[in-house]
């Protein structure tokens, strides 16, 4: 298919890397807002004892989603730190750990047995109240994309196994370790969408994960099992509804409209520990790779760990870059005392020697980024436009359209930071 | 750690990149043509000129000087205007295209060319010209508006033999009321005989006399080998068609996906669709004469794969590209046979490139989803 670039997976260790679970960091640093949708507030103060899974930030809005301490022990301040979901310093709740193992039982679970009888409206209250977000990237609330208008049927659901952004294997060590729990995450998800065909999604590159896939969701009712070749454009949800169904989603309509629901691993891990287990959204498995990482590991890591701490964990003394949440559409930290976040789908290590800002030259209209946009957009142009100010001709050259992959600026030879300027003018 | 998180890289994603830069474009491109350069003198290094030099290293001179002296302005407008952009191997690139879209070799049917001299001496003072005013003029000043608009290399030739357009470019031994009475386009063509009083020749012999070795007219090469195989007088780097259609398809398959290719494509079978097309009207004896001349003259196949391709003076879309190669294929025959002008692809890319402003406007494909 034309307009989607390859690019080299570098995988190979890391997902036959099994899943590690990393210690509680000694200070949590939660960041109150990492979510996409309304602000949330600090619901405790200085001084505040709190206890695992306990929400300690929220908001009132409808599309929000809470916050939860993954440790027990005291609030030592509130300030500012960078938050890579935002690229910017944003409030965080400290946290010093006591050690003890005080859990917060606020969210009550379900059993297996109890979920058909299990009303929706409770199903989408747990998903909201563990603070469950898109885990791939979006950060946006599950509790409001699963609530689809009754009007809307949606008639097929798709797993996201595809994990796209190259180094990235968490989403991969999930589909291997908790295929089961995945298999009851589904179950939950279909039952809110009035039980949809089923089609899970991976690559064909992930040799270990697609006999697990089969063998788990081979029992389930009207439902398939894909592996197949994806490039790294596809794993994005617009992308994979066309590799899959084949139509082409309008990118004014929401998912729903299309009849398809698309979820990514992570996010359908984290809705079963919510709803079957009472676990808040408070930990997540990370990938921790890079250029020169010579053991890659998948961690299993509490949100609002320091990404110093892990870095110091795994011995990591110098780094000239540190990437979060994919090298492709992920975020260069401008601080390592930032911490990991719901969205953190990665850590990536690139040496000094490697993280070289690359110098730009002017455009030679080789065209490549034209013939590499997914959104079939002429990156060139637009950046052309915008740097001339015309944000008019950008708007009619569909600048609301890019779905920000960094295929233009990854393939331009003259190092034109071509998705950043586009997004720059997105709304 | 925490010293060291000042000293972290922070730019905007991607953080990665693909392994094609401009440099290694450049580079690619530079020993495709030097390549072809190389045949060219190779083949030529058998033949002495008129003036007692030997045609090859007239070739090899030619592109050092081309090359030098392109280089040479390059690095010192780069000292002299900072915010000029150093650009060693896209100046080498151009020196090469100077010296292989140059016309050398004198046919063993000429009594004698005036305007652009074929032969060294005089030659390389035209070459250097060529390579200083298109290094200056298209390739320097142009980019300060913004981006070049035309071929460097085609306009600036264009512009220095402009004075002797009527004796250089449309010599009149080629035209059927010339000296020489070559047959001319608008015309019946034949391989082997003269038709319908076109010409004092008959075409094939025309190309022969053109084309052959003058040292071995004795025996000459029918027109398929001279058009394909070797030729003794044209473009530089249209010695070797063969040469010329290898080192192009070699160059599009290293620097995959960031060489226009569609244009080239598009070039090759609309010049050689209108051949055809031209040797019906004109009631030719058969279908390959013209097709071969139109095709695999120096002008046309070097021009097509190293000079049309050139990404900043096309089209940025697919569609765009495509109605540019077929734009220079119409013009090219056009001119050749209503103009007398053989190597009328020059003027035909110079007139396309002026046109890419209105062909970026062309762009058929829709968003996703849209």
């Amino acid at each position: 298919m034309a307009n989607l670039v390859e690019i080299k997976e570098k995988k190979d260790i890391a997902r036959k890397t099994p899943i590690e679970v990393f210690p509680d960091p000694k200070v949590a640093v939660i960041l109150v807002n990492q979510q996409s949708g309304a602000s949330n507030k600090a619901l405790v103060s200085v001084g505040d004892a709190v206890s695992i899974g306990q929400k300690i930030a929220d908001s009132t809005e409808r599309v929000s989603a809470p916050v939860h301490s993954p440790i027990s022990g005291k609030v030592t301040k509130i300030e500012k730190v960078y938050n890579s979901c935002f690229s910017d310093y944003t409030e965080a709740i400290f946290i010093e750990g006591d050690g003890k193992k005080t859990k917060a039982k606020e969210i009550i679970p379900i059993t297996e047995a109890q979920l058909k009888d299990t009303p929706n409206e409770t199903l989408i209250k747990i998903i909201r109240e563990a603070g469950i977000v898109g885990m791939g990237g979006a950060g946006f609330p599950t509790s409001i994309k699963l609530s689809v208008p009754k009007d809307k049927p949606i008639k097929t659901l798709i797993v996201n196994g595809a994990e796209g952004e190259p180094y990235d294997t968490a989403d991969e060590r999930l589909m291997i370790e908790k295929t089961e729990n995945l298999v009851r995450g589904v179950r939950v998800i279909r039952k809110l969408l009035g039980n949809p065909k089923l089609i899970v999604v991976t690559k064909e590159s992930k040799v270990e994960a697609i006999p697990k896939l089969q063998a788990a969701f081979g029992k389930e009712p009207d439902t398939q099992v894909v592996a197949k070749h994806l490039t790294y454009q596809q794993g994005d949800a617009a992308m994979l509804q066309k590799a899959i169904l084949g139509y082409e989603a309008n990118p004014d309509k929401r998912s729903y409209e299309m009849g398809t629901i698309v979820q990514n691993v992570a996010t359908i891990n984290a809705i079963a520990n919510a709803v079957f287990e009472g676990e808040p959204l408070i930990s997540r498995v990370t990938t921790l790779n890079g250029d020169d990482i010579k053991q890659p590991k998948n961690l299993l890591v509490k949100i609002g760990t320091p990404v110093s701490d892990i870095l110091n964990a795994n011995g990591i003394k110098s780094a000239g870059q540190v990437v979060v949440g994919g090298v492709m559409m992920g975020n260069a930290l401008q601080s390592l005392d930032a911490p990991l976040t719901k969205r953190t789908s990665s850590i990536i290590i690139f040496s000094k020697s490697k993280a070289k800002v690359k110098k730009s030259t002017a455009c030679i209209r080789c065209a490549r980024c034209i013939s590499a946009c997914p959104a079939r957009l002429q990156p060139s142009l637009l950046y052309e436009a915008i740097n001339k100010g015309n944000f008019e001709k950008a708007e009619k050259l569909w600048a609301k359209d890019c779905i920000a992959c960094g295929s233009c600026s990854y393939v331009c030879p003259a190092g034109l930071p071509l998705t950043s300027t586009i997004r720059s003018i997105k709304g | 750690m925490s010293e060291s998180s000042n000293e972290l890289v922070v730019k905007p994603a991607p953080h990665i990149s693909a392994p094609m830069t401009k440099t290694r474009l450049m580079q690619y491109t530079f020993f495709a043509i030097l390549a072809v350069t190389i045949v060219s003198a190779a083949t030529w290094s058998q033949v002495t000129t008129p003036s007692g030099w030997n045609l090859g290293l007239t070739v090899a001179i030619g592109a050092l000087i081309a090359v030098g002296i392109a280089v040479g302005i390059d690095v010192l407008i780069g000292k002299f205007a900072s915010d000029s952009e150093l650009n060693v191997w896209s100046a080498m690139v151009f020196g090469l295209i100077v010296i292989n879209c140059y016309t050398l070799g004198i046919p063993a049917m000429n009594s004698g060319q005036t305007g652009i001299p074929a032969e060294a001496p005089l030659a390389f003072f035209y070459i250097a010209l060529i390579a200083a005013v298109g290094e200056t003029v298209f390739k320097k000043v142009a980019s300060t508006a913004g981006r070049k608009f035309v071929n460097p290399a085609a306009a600036a030739k264009f512009l220095v033999l402009l004075p002797a357009i009527s004796t250089t470019f449309i010599i009149s031994d080629h035209l059927k009321t010339g000296m020489l009475q070559v047959p001319a386009l608008a015309g019946p063509l034949s391989p082997t005989e003269i038709l319908g009083g076109n010409g004092g020749a008959s075409f094939g012999t025309y190309l022969q006399g053109c084309y052959a070795n003058p040292a071995m007219m004795a025996s000459l090469p029918d027109i398929p080998s001279l058009m394909l195989l070797t030729k003794y007088h044209g473009w530089v780097g249209g010695a070797s068609s063969i040469a010329v259609i290898i080192a192009g398809i070699a160059l599009f398959v290293l620097a995959r996906k960031y060489i226009k290719w569609k244009i080239t494509v598009s070039y090759l079978i609309s010049i050689a669709a209108l051949s055809l097309i031209f040797s019906v009207i004109y009631g030719d004896a058969d279908l390959t004469t013209r097709l071969l001349f139109e095709v695999f003259m120096g002008s046309s196949i070097f021009l097509a794969f190293f000079m049309a391709t050139d990404p900043a003076t096309t089209p940025l879309g697919g569609i765009g590209q495509i109605i540019f190669g077929v734009g220079l294929a119409v013009l090219t025959i056009l001119i050749q046979t209503y103009m007398n002008f053989f190597g009328g692809a020059l003027l035909a890319l110079l007139i396309m490139n002026l046109t890419v402003p209105l062909l970026d406007r062309v762009n058929i494909r829709k968003p996703f989803g849209r």
